[in-house]
């Protein structure tokens, strides 16, 4: 009986450890840095950045480099704490008050935006518009072009717990983004004839799309751009109205504004590395530069390293921009 | 040199894949069958303790708790559920149990038969002990996908999931239980001139009953372990809410779910084990 009990009181332990990693980091006087913790919250783009980081901060300013993979609470709670130095890529967005809390308080500091110019949304696979002729797929959804006109195709993405509606797969369940999924979901109306559930994971979410995608079955669910998802799959954003800040705030009834994504460090960087801080300032890609390296790495089976190296193979007047000329000539030479 | 020559085996798990696939595929009728099934039971538990009064709820643990345990246990028990309550818990509190006892009742269906099985044909026994063992090692992030694509994402897939992981000890324990009723009993029967079918019904499960309870008593309490795991592929109840808090660093709602879990694992422990004990005196008297 207690062995049960036991059992089940670490696994509660286990998932309530993200929810208390409080104040064990000493203070004073912060000390110098000779390694460099990044965070990996487990997606690719993230990766990819910070493979590009680690090139430069290994070979162009002699730092060793750790990466520590981790969900994006557990990551970002690691990063108040400075057990993780610098963030490449956090989705303000998707962590609005978390974030907003940090950056208040003054735990972490915002250096650059990343990219701003990524898309989030509802996403179908393209051929339920268009069809598949070398697969045999018709069009199931011929004239499917915005969010509101899923209204007259809810027959297209059944619901297999209620037959008599369409289903929408939302934004993972706790995600801040899933507050305004719901609300667009009961603004557009499609409340009436669509379900909308919340994917415990992003894991689970592709998992439905996949499974779809490969049985040519129609799909809407919320996704974002750069993903190897949306590199991979050939999907299309469903449109909405242009963002205008009223509608917004009324309804969520516009399209998303651009969701910063910024690379943020502890608070006690800018005194530990400065130079670090000064190259992460000048960090700056796009999503189309970002989707192109998840490109490379979804065609060539590559690794984030792999495919880092070769963007910055490719792109040498980008990055070596961000750095002084002495440490870009280290980073080019080591590539080679 | 000491490093692992370069042999590369990976078909095992891409044959897994494919196989999965086609499974997925091949049998998609049969799923969804299975599926309707299920979420009726699930949606049927569930609008069924939602009719339930509140107060007639906190009643019926009072009586479990009083029958099994005691009667102060059966108040503690109540003052339980209505901290849960109080958390503003109730709702998903009820879709738990929903899951939970839906996955428990199907566990018992599956299980009972293949222990019974297991207990009389040893072949059967020795392949089943690895799949078993496999089932409660394999970690269940591994088997969530394929989880969504055979039963899509909901409650159903979490019974799936959670019935993965919650059958071992229910036929675990049928097995022993039969193995071990006593030599003198069944040769008694034998005497008496009983058939195999009587002998399995009146006389070899009735002996085993107390272990088979125990058996009943630890799968319920892996269903519930496997809750917040079982959220991970859209499973609604307090798993979900747990997952939210995580999300959210939100520690306050992370403690209120969690402890509102801890609640009801107590309660369901006490009193399945309680029903085993008195399974136990009735043998003994």
């Amino acid at each position: 009986m207690k062995r049960k009990l036991f059992t089940l009181l670490t696994v509660l332990l286990l998932a309530l450890v993200g929810c208390s990693s409080e104040g064990s980091s000493g203070d004073g006087e912060p000390e110098k840095l000779d390694k460099i913790v990044l965070a990996d919250a487990g997606w690719d783009s993230i990766r990819f950045h910070n493979s590009i980081a680690q090139r430069i901060l290994e070979e162009g300013y002699g730092y060793d480099t750790e990466v520590t993979v981790g969900s994006t609470p557990a990551t970002l709670e690691g990063l108040r704490q400075g057990d993780i130095n610098v963030y490449m890529e956090v989705w303000t967005d998707n962590v609005k008050e978390l974030y907003k809390e940090m950056t208040d308080a003054g735990d972490i500091e915002e250096v650059s935006t990343n990219f701003n110019d990524n898309s989030q949304g509802l996403y179908v696979p393209t051929y339920v518009i268009e069809g598949d002729e070398e697969r045999g797929i018709e069009p199931l959804a011929p004239d499917l072009k915005t969010v509101e006109d899923l209204k007259k195709y809810p027959e297209v993405f059944p619901d297999p717990e209620d037959s008599s509606k369409g289903r929408i797969v939302g934004a993972p369940t706790g995600w801040a983004v899933n507050e305004t999924m719901t609300a667009k979901y009961e603004t557009y109306g499609l409340d009436e004839t669509f379900s909308y559930i919340s994917p415990g994971s992003d894991s689970s979410a592709v998992a439905t799309l996949v499974d779809a995608y490969e049985k040519g079955e129609g799909w809407v669910g919320y996704y974002w751009s750069p993903t190897w998802v949306t590199a991979k799959y050939d999907l299309t954003l469903l449109e909405e109205p242009e963002y205008n800040e009223e509608q917004w705030n009324k309804d969520f009834g516009t399209a998303f504004p651009p969701n910063d994504v910024v690379v943020a460090v502890h608070k006690d960087m800018p005194e530990q590395a400065p130079e670090v801080v000064e190259f992460l300032k000048n960090y700056e890609t796009s999503n189309d530069l970002t989707e192109e390296a998840l490109n490379y790495m979804n065609e060539n089976d590559a690794s984030a390293e792999e495919a880092a190296d070769w963007w910055m193979k490719q792109h040498e007047d980008i990055w070596t921009s961000w750095v002084p000329e002495d440490i870009a000539e280290k980073v080019k030479s080591s590539l080679e | 040199m000491g490093s692992f020559p370069d042999i590369r085996w990976d078909f095992l798990g891409k044959y897994v894949e494919k196989f999965i696939k086609w499974i997925d595929t091949t049998f998609e009728g049969f799923f969804d069958f299975i599926h309707l099934i299920s979420s009726q039971t699930i949606n049927g538990i569930d609008s069924f303790l939602s009719f339930i009064p509140w107060w007639l709820f906190l009643i019926i643990i009072f009586l479990l708790g009083w029958r099994f345990k005691s009667a102060l246990s059966g108040v503690l028990y109540a003052f339980f559920i209505f901290l849960i309550g109080t958390f503003g818990l109730w709702d998903v509190l009820m879709i738990t149990i929903a899951i939970v006892l839906t996955s428990v009742v199907i566990s018992l269906i599956i299980g009972i038969p293949v222990g019974v099985w297991m207990a009389f044909s040893k072949k059967f026994s020795i392949i089943m002990r690895p799949i078993l063992d496999a089932m409660q090692t394999m970690p269940s992030f591994v088997y969530l996908i394929p989880a969504i694509f055979f039963f899509s994402l909901g409650n159903v897939s979490a019974v799936f999931a959670t019935l993965i992981y919650a059958l071992p000890p229910v036929i675990r324990l049928t097995e022993l239980a039969i193995r071990n009723v006593d030599e003198d009993v069944i040769e008694s029967a034998q005497s008496f001139g009983s058939s195999r079918w009587q002998m399995l019904t009146k006389v070899q499960l009735p002996q085993a009953l107390p272990t088979i309870m125990a058996g009943v008593n630890q799968t319920t309490m892996m269903a519930l372990a496997m809750v917040v795991i079982a959220s991970m592929v859209g499973a609604k109840g307090l798993g979900e809410q747990v997952l939210i808090a995580i999300n959210r660093i939100d520690m306050a709602l992370g403690f209120e779910a969690g402890i509102s879990i801890v609640f009801l694992a107590i309660i369901i422990d006490r009193v399945t084990s309680g029903v085993a004990n008195s399974f136990q005196k009735h043998r003994g008297s």
